[in-house]
């Protein structure tokens, strides 16, 4: 089953959700495609950060930055970039 | 000559009904049963198979349409899993008073308590002592042959009572095995097609089965239906045999002895896990234990006398439970053999395994280490333990990547480009932490629920605005209103179908709490079948494209005027490639709610790339599309006033954004114009409201 497993509880047999069972999810090894970045490009409207399904995107000094443990390489953070500040180079 | 293909059980299944010749299938997805409608659904669409096919908007009508179906009295097939066969627990206690002979396939899944997708039979378990008949079946050959023997016994004038086919979920339904294929012709003389002694069919009887009885008849009539599944046992035996006669397989009538030659000790196992048994009563033999097994067929009705017969071969049995009856402390095979034997004279020792719950697997060394069990009893003569649950530890698995707290944590196990993240985490991200979401059973749940540091209720897939309505007034009534966002975040299925009339009541009593729906237009979580909410000519998986079917044949449901119909305060249409007018509907719709001024509503398209079959970075791509081709406008209507909120000057041609997305590929010139004329003709209606000022009926 998908669901993760969660925290045992006080109460026998209750198992709960919350705490320390949810977290970041590490998926870096489900891509085929990595983003890069150009931060010459980019031009910090933060759209990225906004329509990037993982949250894996946070907005830096020179630009977008993107935590590559939790990016599935979907894309639409260059398909949907205005200033084309980031390629989707294939993983070795 | 037969024919034979590798498939999965569930379409073994799916064979079974279309060599039935099945007349009415209504069906309802839920995993794992699913594929067997989508299969059945494929046979109808290129005319392999005549027969209404119905896509119910929950299980509890799917079930009530093949009541009516039987009594009107055409042949009807459905089939589901779980809290599907849960939800429809009313009807199904209704099917055998009426008399109808359904047939209904059960993808067994473990129902309720804690989810899983994996089976037992805790689905079936509520269902046995309703009057169906209940076989379970081990392979998916079974599974084929069991649906043909099922429609002639059900039929059966001396029977004439709804049967169900519990086949293992996974173990059975998804995995491949060689099936042979009966030839059709001998098929229909085996089986001819169903005529109803008293059907509700006026040109054909004036009587038919009456609904209730006087108290004074009760106990009569449930002794009548006791004779008749007692008789039913001799037509499952007498069909199993003559089934073996023409087709060669046969599968033991009420139940199989396996290598029961000489045992002084016997398993009992039932369904999927049998074959695993097998191989380890053959290596036990081997080591010279006098071991056997006994594989159960019928569950209901069950094979009392045969047990006893065995009863007095053996020293011992050992029953294997795929289900626990709480508070009894055991399974439920278990406590039915022990009250069949109990009168016997001399009765054999009995052990109870409880094993497999949740789909957890029982392999050959887990049979072994049991019949080494049973045979020590067999040996020393004591019983020293009655039932043990067979476990397993936890595999190891990477666990969270810990963080500071958010409200939803990056990633997610969803799929690459998934736009009902972006939705949610928008969401949350107006929200904040002091948000609580119930969410019915969707892909968020699976993907999401362990994401998030919010709490997440799972609720009951017809009852999401209900449990939340709940949560709601027991913040009001703690004098918590407004200081906690409650939402709903349903998919679509959840929303404008089976969750339809929970919202309706919710929003008719103005509960004052938020209810989203992320609409991907069809349900995805089950492999995208139709909803009330897949646009004209999409093509699912419950409305495949084939000779004789165009993809979806109807129009989608207009929720904005359903709920508009309820005159609350706040509704919305809303698209993830317009985030800041999203996040500000969802702002307004917390403000409204909090002033405790009635349900907010919030509709999202949300493209889903695995669904709409369109490359994963097209996501956001696609939805502005929508908007701008007036797909999917986006509007909001704030106390009977409505607004456009998004209007170009010239809608874009439909086609732009069809011929982006694999659903759409099959469309002809013809069909795309069509599409043309309707999205307009929406788009003038809308027009016209917005002139209006304030919709007539606020």
């Amino acid at each position: 089953m998908v669901l993760a497993k969660g925290e045992v509880s006080e109460v026998k047999g209750l198992m709960l959700r919350g705490g320390r069972s949810v977290g970041g999810r590490y998926v870096a090894d489900w891509r085929t495609f990595r983003p890069v970045v150009d931060a010459s490009k980019c031009r910090k409207c933060w759209l990225c950060v906004m329509y990037c399904p993982e949250g894996a995107i946070g907005r830096g000094e020179e630009g977008a930055v993107i935590d590559l443990r939790f990016c599935k390489g979907c894309g639409i953070c260059a398909n949907e970039c205005p200033a084309g500040a980031i390629e989707m180079v294939r993983e070795e | 000559m037969t024919e034979f293909d590798v498939m999965p059980g569930n379409k073994a299944v799916a064979y079974g009904v279309k060599l039935s010749r099945v007349e009415v299938v209504p069906i309802y997805p839920i995993t794992p049963q699913t594929t067997i409608v989508e299969y059945i659904g494929e046979f109808i669409a290129n005319g392999e198979l005549e027969a209404e096919y119905i896509q119910a908007e929950g299980e509890h009508s799917a079930m009530g349409m093949a009541i009516g179906a039987s009594l009107a009295g055409a042949r009807a097939f459905t089939a589901s899993s779980s809290q599907g066969v849960a939800y429809m627990h009313e009807c199904i206690a209704q099917a055998p008073g009426y008399r109808t002979p359904i047939v209904m396939a059960v993808a067994n899944r473990t129902l309720g308590w804690y989810w899983a997708l994996g089976p037992d039979y805790s689905d079936i378990m509520p269902e046995l002592n309703l009057g169906w008949i209940v076989l379970m079946v081990e392979s998916n050959q079974e599974c084929l042959d069991t649906v043909i023997q099922l429609y002639r016994v059900a039929e059966d004038p001396r029977v004439l009572l709804p049967a169900m086919m519990s086949l293992d979920g996974f173990y059975l339904s998804y995995s491949y095995e060689k099936v042979l294929i009966p030839d059709q012709e001998v098929v229909d003389e085996f089986l001819p097609p169903y005529v109803a002694k008293y059907p509700v069919d006026p040109t054909i009887s004036d009587k038919w089965p009456a609904p209730g009885l006087p108290p004074a008849l009760h106990t009569t009539y449930r002794r009548l239906f006791e004779e008749v599944l007692g008789d039913a046992k001799r037509v499952i035996k007498e069909v199993d045999e003559e089934f073996r006669e023409i087709f060669g397989r046969g599968y033991g009538g009420l139940l199989e002895e396996y290598k029961c030659e000489g045992a002084e000790a016997v398993l009992v196992t039932m369904g999927s896990m049998t074959t695993a048994a097998r191989r380890a009563v053959d290596r036990l033999r081997r080591e010279g234990k006098r071991i056997g097994l006994v594989k159960l067929r019928a569950l209901r009705p069950f094979p009392k006398e045969e047990f006893r017969r065995i009863a007095e071969e053996v020293n011992v049995i050992g029953v294997v439970d795929r289900m626990v009856l709480h508070g009894t402390g055991g399974g439920g095979v278990f406590a039915d053999l022990k009250s069949a034997l109990y009168s016997l004279e001399e009765r054999p020792k009995l052990l109870n395994f409880v094993a497999g719950m949740g789909g957890d697997d029982i392999s050959v060394e887990d049979f072994m280490a049991m019949g080494r069990k049973v045979h020590r009893v067999l040996e020393t003569g004591r019983v020293e333990r009655e039932v043990e649950f067979v476990e397993h530890p936890l595999p190891p698995s990477r666990g969270p990547v810990p963080m500071e707290k958010m409200p939803i944590y990056p990633s997610s196990g969803g799929c690459a480009g998934c736009g009902a993240s972006i939705a949610l985490r928008n969401i949350l991200d107006v929200l904040g932490l002091n948000t609580v979401v119930i969410n019915p059973p969707s892909c968020a749940t699976v993907n999401y629920s362990a994401q998030v540091s919010v709490p997440w209720v799972l609720a009951n897939y017809a009852a999401g605005p209900a449990y939340e309505t709940g949560v709601f007034r027991a913040y009001r009534i703690k004098g918590k209103t407004g200081r906690i966002a409650v939402i709903g975040f349903s998919g679509d299925g959840g929303t404008v179908d089976i969750g339809l009339q929970a919202l309706s009541g919710a929003a008719e009593r103005g509960e004052s709490m938020i209810w989203i729906c992320y609409d991907n237009e069809a349900y995805m979580n089950t492999g995208v079948q139709r909803s009330g909410s897949t646009p004209l000519f999409s093509r699912t998986t419950s409305t495949p494209v084939g000779k004789l079917w165009r993809g979806k044949g109807q129009r989608r449901k207009n929720m904005v005027l359903i709920m508009a119909a309820h005159r609350i305060p706040y509704i919305a249409t809303a698209s993830i490639a317009y985030l800041p007018d999203l996040r500000r509907k969802v702002k307004r719709a917390a403000e409204i709610t909090a002033a405790g001024r009635g349900l907010a509503y919030i509709h999202i398209q949300q493209p889903c790339p695995t669904g709409w079959y369109f490359p994963v970075d097209k996501t956001v791509e696609v939805a502005r599309l929508a908007v701008e081709t007036g797909a999917w406008p986006l509007l909001e209507i704030e106390e009977g006033k409505m607004r456009i909120n998004f209007k170009p000057r010239k809608l874009k041609p439909i086609g732009e954004y069809l011929r982006l997305q694999g659903r759409f590929r099959h469309l002809t010139e013809e069909e795309i114009a069509e599409i043309q004329r309707v999205v307009e003709e929406d788009w003038r209606s809308w027009l016209e409201l917005e002139k209006m000022g304030k919709l007539p009926w606020y």
